[in-house]
């Protein structure tokens, strides 16, 4: 069974489309990114995948449940961190997951025990006992993704968990969410604007910009659909050329097909004499993709 | 019983419901300020006056009270004052307390919560909305049941003295027995689904406690209008009205639990 699965689903605010026919699958265990600009219909995603909201047509399941009508056994199953979604700010850290840890079915000293340990594990051991309204951003975000871990979620919604954050607090973050994504049997649907992270962690990718999917897949596949090539690159003594490579300031680049390529230009070279200094292989990153995906999308074609 | 017993989710939201209201100065003000006004600073104060006031002066009062109906006859000034309170004032506070306390809490409760954003954490939750629902309703009727005892407690004390300086017979009757135990909880229920079915349209507590207030202007009318003389406020009419207000009770708690839904919750 799918974690994931979405058909056409469809989401319209009046006359806003707020997402289009949106269809994907993710299998269990798998880590995916979801990336688009600020407003592309990340956060519509992950509210109709949670039962916040309805769609207006297709429809949507999490572990083959219908989030809306089946929303406190979707709710059971997963964590989820939005920016919206926040503590009670009278309560201190450690009551508001308490409360939460309550409402996941555990007994009170259970969820004392597993709030308590996921402080400890976030870096707010000592700032438990404080209301969370005087939590700093970071430590505010640290706890609500406590909160979402409480239950030990199958599926882990995660919608810009790093945004604002100091770099303690976004390191702390990620490195929880990376261990969580290790677990087997956790899928975690991560909406988020680093893309070197998500590259890093995730296993596919969804690009989606004005409610439209642009792009679905894993990083080779969808860099091979956006044009993207592998490069060789050399750092040379200064003012050493070599045929058929382009200069990119220090560097000299060339398109390669495949990796394989790189030992035979690299013999070439110093063969040619040349004073090799650097050599590396540059596959496409998960920007060159996003960006070629999303700066299409923006010209009105798709992909 | 089965059906009215919370589980231990519920029990938790009401719990840290309470909680929350209790912090909210303006819903703590209400509940503290309110009846300590209405059902023992103004009762007593009221009575001091007819104490230390000659008599002579108190003539007014036999005017007003007069077009009381059940004003009896034979009753010195002073004794009709007391009558005044028990008659016209105290059941009229004993309405008007349930229905602020009621309202300024569901107002804490639903509204309050989504400016905090905590409504979505809320929903978030593995607890079903109907769960929630009961949980939040449970918690503003509870504090408001529990001013109510407080209150009648506090006014009891006051007609007590009363009873005793002035000589007559202690104010509890079947008007006040239907008051408190049917129309004031009535009451109290119709402000709660009151305030969740305009949350969703309010911006912020506040604005929705200032919608409440309109709620509170037929109890006022309502006594007031006893004075013309048109009707009474006897134990009949007050079931009958308890029977209305039950009746529109369950109208709109059948709207407001349909009201509550993730969309509508989060909405403004």
């Amino acid at each position: 069974m799918d974690a994931l699965t979405a058909e056409g689903l469809t989401r319209r605010f009046g006359e806003k489309t707020a997402l289009s026919r949106l269809s994907l699958a993710l299998e269990q265990g798998s880590v995916f990114g979801f990336l688009g600009p600020n407003g592309a219909g990340k956060t519509t995603t992950v509210k109709l995948f949670t039962g916040l909201l309805t769609p207006t047509e297709g429809s949507c399941s999490v572990l083959g449940l219908d989030p809306r009508r089946e929303a406190e056994k979707v709710h059971a199953q997963c964590g989820v961190l939005t920016e919206s979604a926040r503590m009670y700010p009278h309560l201190s850290g450690l009551e508001n997951l308490a409360f939460f840890g309550a409402l996941c079915g555990l007994s009170r000293a259970g969820a004392r025990e597993r709030g308590e340990e996921l402080l400890k594990r976030l870096g707010l051991a000592e700032a438990g006992k404080l209301p969370a309204g005087k939590y700093s951003t970071g430590m505010a975000q640290r706890l609500s993704l406590a909160r979402a871990l409480l239950g030990r979620p199958r599926v882990l919604f995660l919608d810009e968990p790093t945004s604002g954050l100091d770099p303690e607090s976004a390191q702390a973050v990620n490195a929880m969410i990376g261990e969580q994504a290790g677990q087997e049997g956790v899928t975690v649907f991560l909406c988020t604007h680093q893309l070197r992270y998500a590259q890093d962690l995730c296993g596919s990718y969804g690009v989606i910009d004005h409610g439209e999917l642009l792009a679905l897949g894993g990083l080779e596949d969808l860099a091979a659909r956006a044009g993207c090539r592998t490069y060789a690159a050399f750092r040379l003594a200064e003012g050493e050329t070599l045929p058929g490579f382009e200069r990119d300031g220090a560097w000299l680049r060339r398109a390669i097909s495949s990796e394989d390529e790189m030992p035979g230009l690299l013999r070439e070279a110093v063969a040619a004499g040349r004073c090799v200094y650097e050599a590396r292989i540059e596959p496409p990153t998960l920007e060159d993709v996003y960006f070629r995906f999303v700066g299409r999308g923006e010209g009105g074609e798709t992909v | 019983m089965k059906a009215v017993r919370l589980s231990a989710k519920e029990r938790a939201i009401v719990r840290k419901d309470l909680r929350g209201i209790w912090k909210t100065r303006m819903v703590r003000l209400t509940v503290i300020l309110v009846p300590v006004l209405l059902c023992f600073a103004m009762p007593a104060f009221y009575l001091f006056l007819a104490w230390m006031v000659p008599e002579t002066e108190l003539e007014g009062t036999r005017e007003l009270a007069a077009m009381l109906p059940a004003a009896a006859e034979g009753l010195s000034e002073r004794q009709l004052m007391v009558v005044m309170i028990s008659r016209l004032l105290g059941p009229m506070f004993f309405l008007m307390i349930p229905l602020m306390v009621s309202t300024a809490s569901a107002a804490c409760s639903f509204v309050g919560e989504r400016e905090n954003g905590t409504m979505e954490t809320l929903l978030l939750a593995p607890v079903s909305l109907r769960q929630i629902f009961r949980a939040k309703v449970t918690a503003c009727l509870l504090l408001s049941l529990i001013t109510e005892l407080v209150s009648l407690l506090a006014f009891s004390a006051v007609m007590a003295a009363a009873s005793l300086l002035f000589e007559v017979p202690y104010y509890l009757d079947w008007s006040w027995a239907v008051l408190i135990l049917l129309l004031s909880p009535g009451v109290t229920l119709f402000g709660v689904t009151f305030m969740v079915l305009i949350s969703g349209r309010s911006k912020s507590s506040m604005e929705a406690m200032q919608t409440s207030g309109y709620l509170v202007l037929p109890v006022v009318l309502l006594f007031v209008g006893q004075l013309s003389g048109a009707f009474t406020l006897g134990p009949g009419l007050l079931l009958v009205l308890s029977l209305a207000v039950a009746a529109a009770d369950a109208v709109l708690a059948s709207l407001a639990s349909r009201a509550f839904t993730p969309e509508k919750l989060l909405r403004a």
